[in-house]
């Protein structure tokens, strides 16, 4: 008997999935939709055997692939959402269990093999691992990419009103934009930058000629003047109000992720916007954030979740995920299936000299978390 | 509770009287004790705990991981007292709180005083338009007023046209202080105007008659009579706004701009970003020492008060 076929009301929660974005601010829906699943567990467990536990990001699987995957596997995919590295971190150290894959961030993937809460994956049941790209193998969490295997990635970059800063003769690949008076003052009130002590130290540290990963206090000090001096001329700190602010034309240029950046380009395009948005990968580097499928010691069917992250190094599969968030794709096989708009993107998929230029950002251990975020108070009241 | 201290404490526990009480008084005690006091204490002892490595906190006693200090430390407190950068934060979030507190207080007063004032027929319906925002979500609600302040909104055009008529270079409404505290006191001014009905509705009217009769003007009703019998709506009303908005994160997140971090932002940074739970529970204590310092020198202010009048 096909678990597929006496399951009409697995469309129900395959339905709701479809709302979620991955930074939507309205957590209703989520909400209602993780009730509806919750709901389901039962009668789904009652009825299909067969069950495949996945605890990803909101909206970072298409619909079309889980509906194939389950038609394939004869089994049902259970998705949880998280929307930060930090609370899926904080949901597993509370006790959630059960969950068989999971897609963290690279330094969460650290912290998940330290923790020694991942189980070594079995490459003989990956017969596709050959498609991905080596550039994305051996990074510096899992080494010999014993327990990960990479799923998407998203750069830190420049999002931009590309009509206005024509017109205000301005450049697109720098940080300077972002930390040049000169520039900033064409610019006033119209800038965002994200609220992340990681993430915007790393721009200005980049700007500054270090690695984003630099310990020296001076170097962070210097990146913390930097900082001060160019916030006076910023709007605010914005983690996910820049996609839509962009869009309105309230803001021209915006630190923040790829994906959504070809999201606010996408819906300016739509809303038939009589700007342009524009994103690209500042010239001095930036940061490269590399989420990967990893296997959790309370999942009970690791069987099927290595069919799972097989399923997903098909190329065709892979791709399906590129095309509907515009999120970068490690996956060589995958390239010949994503649209070109987004394949010859080099803010999504940058050329080798560019992937050279960017970086991963590594876990900072406490005295340096602590002096950080003193830095980040510091930059914050000025 | 002075029952047992007599002779016959155990008898008199036992009886029905005392058991029934101790039935409806129990249940919520012990819910007290599980949920405030039990977390509170956990707060006390992780503020003198290290941080775990990868979040946590370190273990008290034995070995922890490698690069983690185990046991009990004053290095939270230290790094606390050790500059004036945590304490302006402090300050600032204490002006931000008054200012929402007095302007909420001077909105809801009129407000609150028109309502009791009303024919008892319309009372019901104007208590229930001021707890209607209570019947959509909070944040919604804040995204409405970011539409409402955005930079091309007919408010933001006017005002700074205005300005311009002035001379004076225009301004950002949303992503700013003034942002932030029309945020706080949109969502707190029902906790102001309720308590203020509450009391303003039970005052005998013909107090204000004999009032009048001796001789009294509106002003001098008002600000002799009225006035001094709605301090306890104040002050309780006073209460729900400064000690919520003081805590409050989520508005300085929205609506602030580059300079708008609060001790909320401030402790809720430490849990979901920096992972550094003794400090974030160490700036949680300081919070709770100035709110019940405050609440102190409020109540010996009104203690002082109502002993120079009689």
């Amino acid at each position: 008997m096909s678990a597929g076929a006496v399951l009409p009301v697995g469309v129900l929660p395959g339905s709701t999935r479809r709302v979620q974005s991955r930074n939507s601010g309205l957590g209703a829906l989520q909400g209602l939709a993780l009730a509806l699943v919750l709901s389901m567990l039962p009668l789904l467990q009652a009825q299909a055997a067969d069950v495949l536990r996945l605890f990803n990001w909101n909206n970072y699987i298409s619909q079309d692939t889980l509906d194939r995957f389950e038609g394939v596997c004869h089994c049902r995919v259970l998705q949880d959402y998280y929307s930060d590295n930090e609370e899926m971190l904080a949901k597993l150290a509370a006790g959630a269990t059960g969950y068989d894959i999971i897609v963290p961030t690279g330094n969460a993937v650290e912290t998940l093999i330290r923790q020694e809460a991942l189980r070594p994956l079995d490459r003989k049941q990956l017969p596709h691992f050959g498609n991905l790209n080596p550039d994305f193998l051996k990074a510096f969490f899992d080494p010999g990419n014993r327990y990960s295997v990479p799923y998407a990635y998203t750069i830190t970059l420049l999002g931009y009103n590309q009509t206005r800063l024509d017109a205000l003769g301005l450049p697109h690949d720098t940080w300077a934009l972002l930390f040049e008076p000169r520039y900033l003052e064409k610019l006033k009130g119209r800038v965002t930058v994200l609220d992340s002590p990681r993430e915007l130290m790393a721009a200005a540290l980049r700007y500054l000629g270090y690695s984003a990963n630099d310990r020296d206090e001076t170097h962070w000090a210097r990146a913390r003047d930097l900082i001060i001096r160019a916030k006076p001329y910023w709007a605010s700190f914005s983690n996910s109000s820049y996609i839509k602010e962009l869009t309105l034309g309230n803001i021209w240029l915006a630190h923040g992720y790829s994906n959504d950046m070809f999201v606010a380009a996408q819906d300016a395009q739509k809303a038939g916007r009589a700007f342009k948005v524009g994103f690209s990968t500042p010239k001095e580097g930036a940061v490269l954030a590399l989420d990967s499928m990893v296997l959790h010691k309370s999942g009970p069917r690791p069987d099927l979740a290595l069919r799972f992250i097989d399923f997903m190094l098909d190329g065709h599969n892979s791709a399906e995920l590129t095309n509907l968030i515009g999120s970068g794709n490690p996956n060589a096989a995958a390239m010949q299936y994503i649209t070109p708009d987004i394949a010859n993107n080099r803010a999504i998929f940058p050329d080798s000299d560019g992937v050279r230029r960017l970086e991963m950002l590594r876990d900072l251990d406490r005295l340096q978390r602590r002096v950080l975020n003193r830095m980040w108070v510091e930059i914050k009241l000025r | 509770m002075r029952d047992f201290q007599t002779s016959g404490g155990l008898l008199r526990a036992l009886h029905p009287a005392t058991l029934t009480r101790w039935l409806v008084s129990g249940p919520p005690t012990a819910f007290m004790l599980l949920f405030f006091l039990a977390p509170s204490l956990i707060m006390v002892l992780a503020s003198f705990r290290f941080p775990g490595a990868f979040g946590g906190l370190a273990p008290l006693i034995g070995a922890g991981r490698a690069g983690e200090d185990t046991g009990l430390t004053l290095e939270n407190y230290q790094f606390f007292f050790s500059d004036w950068l945590y304490a302006e934060i402090f300050v600032k979030s204490l002006v931000v709180a008054l200012v929402s507190t007095l302007t909420c207080l001077v909105m809801a007063y009129p407000l609150a005083l028109l309502i009791a004032r009303s024919p008892k027929r319309h009372r019901d319906l104007m208590v229930l338009l001021v707890i209607l925002p209570f019947a959509s979500n909070f944040l919604i609600r804040v995204y409405a007023l970011m539409i409402l302040l955005g930079p091309q909104q007919a408010l933001a055009s006017a005002v700074n046209g205005l300005l311009a008529l002035f001379g004076v270079a225009p301004v950002n409404l949303l992503f700013s202080t003034f942002a932030v505290i029309v945020g706080m006191v949109y969502v707190h001014l029902p906790f102001m105007v309720l308590p203020l009905y509450t009391n303003l509705e039970k005052h005998d009217p013909s107090l204000l008659d004999a009032a009048q009769d001796l001789g009294a003007n509106g002003w001098q009703r008002f600000w002799r009579v009225t006035f001094p019998l709605s301090l306890p709506g104040i002050f309780s009303g006073s209460a729900l706004v400064f000690i919520p908005v003081l805590g409050m994160f989520a508005i300085p997140d929205l609506l602030g701009g580059t300079r708008d971090i609060l001790i909320g932002n401030l402790i809720k940074d430490q849990f979901l970003g920096t992972r550094d739970w003794p400090f974030g529970s160490m700036l949680s204590i300081m919070l709770t020492l100035v709110v019940l310092g405050l609440a102190g020198f409020a109540a010996r202010l009104g203690r002082r008060d109502r002993n120079e009048e009689t």
